[in-house]
Order: structure tokens, then sequence, then C-alpha cells
């Protein structure tokens, strides 16, 4: 996914994919983020606890916690609920 | 609700993606339209300069087919920047077929809204450019429809060749009526997208207090 995205958009992204173990340059190839900008999405994300670092081998690897559940479901029924009233002219 | 939610997005995505491909095909018309009758005149102004014959060509009907082909040439590339991130959606909706997750829905939902974020400038401009590019065929098919125009101080007389009348008039009626129907699509897409925008940044509010709130 590209484009113009607001940070939360880019949060909830890369909180979706990592519901599986994945390497840095994965999360920034599959969210189209450069390394420095995919660095400082990510340290936010581990600090306030929503990925955690995993070790696998001399890899390290991003997993999302339960706590990420929460902010993915809200992000989720936010964006939906945009679509609960049909446009206000006729198609 | 994510069944309501998945139907009109697939609606909403089909009819912005009918729109945008009408666009082209009409941009494109336009855009030939106005070329031909460039042809047309320089052939005329050609013959006038070279030949012994009486040819006028006029450069009224030349500024008119002048920018009717810069107006459909224009048209053409924002419509067809709009259509390769809508087709690109479109695809990918129609790929997962009847059942669409929850993710997947709003993983699309967000690609819509970036892809809105990056045009919106465009569609704005594309909003101004079929109005522009209906009345610029409009009334190129009148201009080349008329054989005769003087405009003098006792009043304006014109004669119209009959046989140019009903084909020029049926096609530039059927341009006009096109880009202003695409027009008005367009500007009520944008408002309803406008709408779904600001109630994002509504909800940004909430987002920012779930995510920073430190609970470890």
């Amino acid at each position: 996914m590209s484009g113009r995205r607001t940070a939360f958009e880019i949060y909830w992204e890369i909180l979706v994919f990592c519901r599986t173990p994945q390497s840095f340059t994965a999360i920034i190839n599959r969210c189209d983020l450069n390394s420095k900008t995919g660095q400082e999405y990510l340290r936010f994300l581990v600090e306030k606890g929503y990925i955690v670092e995993v070790a696998e081998g001399d890899r390290i690897r991003y997993v999302a916690t339960e706590r990420a559940g929460e902010y993915t479901a809200l992000f989720s029924s936010l964006y939906r609920k945009l679509f609960d009233a049909p446009p206000r002219f006729k198609l | 609700m994510h069944e309501s939610a998945l139907a009109r997005f697939r609606s909403e995505i089909r009819h912005f993606y009918v729109i945008t491909i009408a666009n082209i095909v009409f941009a494109a018309l336009v855009m030939a339209f106005g070329i031909s009758v460039i042809v047309g005149e320089a052939v005329s102004m050609y013959e006038t300069f070279s030949t012994a014959q009486y040819v006028i060509y006029s450069p009224v009907v030349l500024f008119i087919a002048l920018v009717a082909a810069l107006t459909g040439f224009r048209w053409l590339l924002t419509s067809v920047r709009v259509f390769e991130g809508i087709e690109m959606i479109k695809g990918d909706l129609d790929g997962m077929g009847g059942e669409v997750p929850d993710e997947a829905l709003t993983r699309l939902i967000v690609s819509m809204l970036s892809h809105y974020r990056d045009n919106r400038a465009t569609i704005r401009t594309m909003i101004l450019v079929c109005t522009l590019g209906g009345i610029c065929s409009f009334l190129l098919g009148l201009a080349v429809s008329l054989e005769h125009l003087s405009v003098s101080p006792d009043g304006i007389s014109f004669t119209i060749n009959n046989y140019l009348v009903i084909p020029f008039m049926l096609l530039t009626l059927g341009v006009a009526l096109v880009s202003l129907a695409s027009s008005y699509y367009f500007s009520r897409f944008a408002n309803v997208w406008d709408e779904r925008l600001d109630e994002i940044e509504e909800s940004e509010a909430l987002l920012k207090e779930t995510l920073e709130t430190d609970r470890r």
C-alpha cells in the first residue's frame, strides 16, 4: 500500500502485518516505508508495547503483542463506519 | 455492519471506475475532434495563401479547436492518473470475490483514502476540465456547423450547413452531456470523500488516545 497515509494508518498496517514475526526489511517493504521512517514507527510501537522484538538466531524479528488487537479493532471499526451511511446522491 | 459497508464500498468503487473510464473515452474524443478540426483548418490556411483558390479559414474555429485539443489532452492525462489507482483497488476488491475479510476491507478503504488524498487536487481540476471540455466540444460543433457568419451593426446573420449539423450536434451534445454528468458525479464523490477525510481526522484523537495510553 502506498500513497499519502496518516501515521495511524501506517501503525495499523505494521501491527496487522506483524501478527506473525517479521523482519525489519519485510516490514518496510510491505508498508512502503524508507528505513529511517520505518525505524521511527517501529521504535514508537516497541516503546508503547504494541510490538516486541524477538531474537531468532542472529536475526531480530518483530511481533505484535495482544495490546495491538485493541488498536487494530478500533481502527477497523472507525474506517468501516465511514460506509455506514450511503452517499447523499443517487449512484 | 460489515456486509453493508462492503456493499456500499463496492458500489462506490464500481461507479467511480465507470465514470473515470467514460472520462478517458470522451477526453480522447474531444482531443481527436479538436485535432481533426485543426488539421482541416491548417489545410484551409495553406490553400488560402498558396493557391489561387479563395478558401477562407476561420481563426475562431481554429482557436476553439486548439483549446479543445489541449483541454482533451490535459483531461486525458488527469483521468488516466486517477484511473490507475482506482483500477488497482477495484482489481483487488474483485479478486477477493464475494467474501471479503474485515481486515482486507479496511485495507482497501485505507488505499482508497490515500488514493483520494494523493489525487484530491487532480479530481478538483477534473471537475473544471470536464465542464470546460463539454463547453468546448459544444462550441466547436456549433462553430464547425456554421457555413457563414457575419456580425454587423445591423445584426448577426448566419447560415448552417444542414449536412454537418446533425452528426456534429449529436456528437457534441453527447460529449457535453457526459462531461457535465462526469463533472457532477466527480464533485459529488469529492464532497463525500472530503467528508470522510474530515470524519477520519476527528477519529484520530481517539486513535491517538488509544495508541499513546501506556498501560505496561
